[in-house]
């Protein structure tokens, strides 16, 4: 049996769990700050 | 003052500790980076086949390291929760729930690499061996702790909820360590003791080349995802209003 695909699927697996729980917070934050800063030039205006 | 109890101190407070871990953040991420190209490099293109795994240990050097983390991970939440307990240190209480879905992205990448290596090694991808059921109870604690954060509307009250499900949780840490002693397992002993390691160097280096990367990448991880929180919990506080209007579009 050879023993590549084994090897395969776990660097593949293990690299795509790690990047996407890496990636997650990073995007969170963006949309995060992006829809503070919307709502904090809103009231700006208001004001 | 002392320098560690001003520093401690300093901790304590959200928005030195947001500069702090964002000053510390891409050192984290270099440490990771390095390490993990140094480890993949010996561990993939360096270190010889096993005389009895052959080619398949290479899944090792990210199974056993993933492993060790899913475990290392659960030990800190329980100790981070019981001082957020304690003395009610609201970083702490952020670091315990940050904590948690890297910790569980750990412990399923041991899951899945060790399922992996079953198939060409034992012949079968799972058995309900003592250290594989107690690992898979490990990943179903940390979803216990992020959904029973997760349920709370009032963060605080949902991250004291977190952190004493941790400390009751980390009952099975010595369960899973100590499982290939107490039972008759199919997963070996291990391979490290207090006299040292059965591995010969060119396997061990890789692999402790890889368990160091691992732990820089939590170190990143968890302080992106305190930080993201403490913007989260304190969008509406004066020290989050003054950073938003500092930054540049």
């Amino acid at each position: 049996m050879s023993h590549t695909p084994f090897i395969l699927a776990s660097y593949l697996i293990t690299t795509a769990v790690l990047l996407w729980i890496a990636l997650a917070p990073i995007l969170s934050k963006r949309s995060l700050v992006r829809q503070l800063k919307g709502r904090q030039k809103h009231m700006d205006k208001r004001q | 003052m002392n320098r560690f109890v001003l520093f401690f101190h300093k901790t304590g407070s959200p928005p030195w500790f947001y500069r702090f871990a964002g000053k510390l953040t891409p050192w984290l991420w270099a440490g990771f980076v390095v390490l993990s190209a140094c480890g993949l490099y010996l561990g993939l293109f360096r270190s010889p086949p096993d005389y009895q795994q052959g080619e398949s240990v290479r899944i090792m050097y990210l199974h056993v390291p993933a492993a060790w983390m899913s475990m290392m991970i659960f030990a800190l939440m329980a100790v981070m929760g019981f001082i957020a307990l304690v003395w009610r240190i609201r970083i702490m209480e952020v670091l315990t729930i940050s904590s948690a879905p890297v910790g569980a992205a750990f412990t399923l990448i041991a899951l899945i690499t060790g399922s992996l290596w079953g198939r060409p090694t034992w012949g079968t991808y799972w058995v309900w061996d003592a250290r594989l059921t107690s690992e898979l109870v490990l990943l179903f604690l940390y979803i216990g702790v992020i959904a029973l954060y997760n349920a709370y509307d009032e963060p605080r009250k949902a991250a004291r909820a977190a952190a004493l499900m941790a400390i009751v949780g980390a009952i099975n840490l010595p369960i899973i360590h100590f499982s290939v002693l107490w039972w008759n397992t199919l997963h070996q002993g291990s391979s490290f003791s207090a006299t040292g390691s059965s591995i010969h160097p060119s396997m061990l280096w890789p692999l402790l080349l890889m368990a160091g990367a691992f732990k820089f990448y939590y170190g990143a991880n968890l302080l992106g995802r305190a930080r993201l929180r403490l913007l989260k919990q304190d969008h509406r506080k004066r020290w989050v209003q003054e950073l938003l209007a500092g930054e540049s579009d």
